[in-house]
């Protein structure tokens, strides 16, 4: 396979990941007002076919968003929720130390580079599930399992987006600094850290994101504690709108952790285009 | 030339050794007994590519699943794709579930598609499809969006049908976005095959693998997770072969 | 003053040859306070030459020296003006006219105090708080001006640093470079495409051939200084233009 070298991948976020970005909630509501009816509107459509085809793994959007409110409500969700988000944390800051370090000396070093590029971009493009069954071998059924999953979930688009950004700094920058008697470290915290933030940030955004997924994922697969295991116990009980409830709160958690890595990053990289 | 392929290939032969070295002193330090060491792997691999037909059984039925998804998803995906971003109506509609699509989870959703479809080739196609379309669908339309409005105006200015468009300016454009949406629809194609598999372990790869674990064929169950990994390795580097073929003037890079 | 003796540079060879010859046995001198305007056509070598002088990159053959001093590095008695500006885009003006200062360890009051003169004299009195992408190019330029004689060099090297802008902004930027060198006659080393500027601003021209590049010749300009206005239409003015015209389009006839 010809290797994608880190130095060229850039991966961007999709539309749908920026939209924390904008200013005012007044101009947010009038821009997309379309695309709220539509999805109001699906939400309706949701409604009435529950209702009307009565089928057991549909149930009306409101029955959904009723479980959703008792999930609140009885504290179900936050005991589970805790300990979910706990190895969430967990695993996205390990991804965040280890990505942040490992690409930015790729982008910097190329031996470096040379040395990981063609395992990191294996590891980025292959499934990350398939590491559960590994995890599961090597740590059972405890919580280091899906600290693990989570960290190769977000690691690698993390590694990847930082060591573009440093390579892809403008080297006339570079130059200038060194023209004015610049040190490689001061080359480093003057010049690379700050013209490298948009694109670092734009990977810890997609980093957030995967590891809430791997979040999800790996709790469905070891599932004893957790959302993933709420899942599963009320899918065994054929409780759809439960199980819709849950999906919902996760989408939650992904939009939030999305919106605030977005808010931290515009008020970081205001200089940018 | 000679020279430089050693010393590229010096650095990840080293992090290679490393990465082994690490397990090894992993390994002595866990008493896990039931871990295996490297050679383990590699003579459970072997084991497993050479001497079980269950394994390639249990390959096909699983992906069986893969094709299917895959190749519905793909089929649906693109036209999907397409018609999006050339009907702003239709665009603005579908937009909103795109988006949230996007970012939702499919995996708590799978004990839902059982009820609805129960544990056969059925469910597991259609998780697939879940995992593959929205991508797929997304890319394309990104695709279809990226091309300069110049571009059709010159081939109007020429007298260019809208078929005509279509054939020399739209898919030709698109081309380098559908086929990063396609290379990411496999790898979630792929992950989605696995995440079922692994959730309902009813057949194929799933049942292979609780079975090595439930004899504690800790070996086996590391060198048939390796033997997957490959397969979407290889997949995926054919992907990328097909493409530099059928679109040589696209650019090594861009992954959404 | 500057010293630059039979100096040669090659790129990319390797110990058995193989690399490109950019300079080849230059020998020139230039005064203090003496501004030397340096002119040929592409491939020349001119940029080289200046980075050499700067010490951004090194030599392999012959001297380079500072008043007696060799040339191993940058040195806070030479100060760059770069033809892209090379500003940071996340600092504002003031911090970015500050950069030099601050690498050295001035103190913040002493660096900012230094830099609000040096953003009146370039004219950007009001702007100290905007961000590069607010400014237009000869604004930008400024700044960068201003930066360099933030530091105090000795000597200033500026590789085309009007050739990013258009004409008008080139002619009033040229007018504001030879006010401030009227005040303080720095040495000034300066790279340019334009034969009207080789000659409007250098008391020297130096000529260069390409392929290797060398020397050809250093012409005097005997013009007055402060330049007067409409110099241009001079006929001493013209003769040395004309002469320099002559042997640039002779340079690039001979190409293959």
């Amino acid at each position: 396979m010809k290797s994608m070298t880190a130095s060229e991948a850039v991966i961007k976020p999709t539309a749908a990941q920026n939209i924390g970005s904008s200013r005012t909630l007044h101009r947010v509501l009038h821009r997309y007002a379309p695309e709220v009816l539509a999805l109001l509107g699906g939400a309706v459509v949701w409604e009435c076919l529950g209702w009307w085809l009565g089928l057991q793994w549909l149930p009306p959007f409101s029955q959904v968003i009723r479980a959703l409110v008792q999930f609140v409500g009885s504290g179900v969700i936050l005991s589970n929720l805790q300990s979910s988000l706990m190895s969430l944390i967990v695993g996205f800051a390990l991804s965040l130390v280890f990505g942040l370090v490992l690409g930015a000396l790729m982008g910097r070093y190329r031996v470096i580079e040379k040395a990981f590029d063609v395992y990191v971009h294996a590891l980025f493009v292959c499934p990350s599930i398939l590491f559960a069954p590994i995890f599961f071998a090597m740590f059972g059924l405890s919580d280091a399992s899906r600290v693990a999953i989570i960290f190769v979930y977000s690691t690698f688009v993390i590694v990847i987006n930082t060591a573009t950004a440093i390579r892809t700094v403008d080297p006339s920058l570079v130059e200038m600094a060194y023209s004015f008697g610049c040190r490689e470290r001061q080359i480093f915290t003057r010049i690379l850290l700050p013209a490298s933030l948009p694109l670092v940030f734009a990977g810890i955004r997609l980093g957030m994101g995967r590891a809430v997924k791997g979040m999800i994922n790996g709790e469905m697969l070891i599932a004893f504690v957790g959302l993933g295991a709420l899942a599963q116990k009320y899918g065994a009980q054929f409780d759809a709108a439960k199980v819709f409830a849950i999906a919902m709160v996760v989408l939650i958690i992904g939009l939030v952790s999305n919106a605030f890595v977005q808010a931290l990053e515009s008020r970081l990289t205001r200089w940018a285009d | 030339m000679n020279k430089r392929i050693l010393r590229d290939c010096l650095p990840r032969l080293a992090v290679f050794a490393a990465a082994v070295l690490l397990w090894e002193c992993f390994l002595t330090r866990s008493q896990n007994f039931l871990l295996p060491t490297f050679s383990h792997v590699a003579t459970g691999l072997f084991q497993l590519i050479f001497l079980e037909p269950r394994f390639w059984e249990a390959l096909y039925i699983s992906n069986q699943a893969l094709v299917l998804g895959y190749a519905a998803s793909v089929l649906v995906g693109i036209p999907l794709g397409l018609v999006a971003a050339r009907l702003p109506w239709m665009d603005r509609l579908l937009n909103p579930y795109f988006a949230v699509l996007l970012v939702m989870p499919v995996a708590p959703l799978i004990p839902i598609v059982i009820i609805a479809l129960g544990l056969g080739l059925a469910a597991r196609v259609f998780i697939v499809v879940s995992f593959a379309l929205v991508f797929i669908t997304i890319n394309t339309r990104a695709g279809v969006r990226s091309i300069e409005p110049t571009l059709v105006e010159m081939a109007k200015s020429f007298g260019a049908t809208e078929t005509q468009i279509w054939r020399r300016i739209i898919v030709p454009g698109a081309l380098p976005a559908i086929f990063a949406g396609l290379r990411i629809g496999l790898g979630r194609a792929i992950t989605g095959m696995v995440m079922v598999e692994l959730i309902l372990v009813a057949s194929g790869l799933g049942r292979l693998l609780l079975e090595f674990s439930g004899r504690m064929q800790s070996d086996m169950v590391f060198a048939t997770v390796l033997a997957v990994i490959i397969e979407a390795l290889v997949l995926l580097s054919a992907m990328q072969f097909v493409e530099r073929r059928i679109a040589p003037w696209v650019p090594d890079t861009s992954l959404t | 003053m500057i010293r630059v003796k039979n100096l040669t540079k090659e790129f990319g060879g390797t110990d058995n040859g193989g690399g490109v010859l950019a300079l080849s046995d230059i020998s020139f001198e230039v005064r203090d306070n003496e501004f030397v305007t340096v002119i040929g056509p592409s491939g020349c070598g001119k940029t080289t030459l200046l980075r050499i002088i700067a010490g951004l990159i090194p030599y392999q053959h012959g001297e380079v020296s500072i008043d007696a001093h060799p040339v191993v590095g940058p040195g806070p008695e030479r100060a760059v003006v770069f033809q892209s500006f090379a500003l940071l885009p996340w600092t504002d003006v003031l911090g970015n006219v500050t950069f030099g200062l601050d690498v050295r360890g001035a103190t913040k009051s002493d660096s900012q105090a230094k830099a609000r003169d040096l953003i009146r004299l370039v004219g950007l009195e009001g702007f100290e708080r905007r961000l590069p992408k607010e400014l237009s190019g000869g604004m930008q330029q400024r700044v960068g001006l201003a930066r360099a004689l933030a530091v105090n060099p000795r000597i200033l090297l500026m590789d085309e640093p009007f050739g990013a802008l258009d004409e008008q902004t080139r002619r009033l930027l040229q007018e504001q470079l030879l006010q401030l060198w009227e005040r303080e006659r720095k040495t000034v080393v300066f790279i340019t495409h334009s034969m009207e500027e080789a000659v409007m601003l250098g008391d020297r021209v130096m000529l260069m051939t390409p392929r290797p590049g060398q020397v050809k010749e250093m012409i005097a300009v005997p013009l007055k200084r402060p330049r007067p206005p409409d110099i241009e239409k001079s006929p001493a003015f013209v003769e040395i233009k004309e002469y320099l015209w002559e042997n640039l389009r002779a340079m690039q006839t001979e190409q293959p």
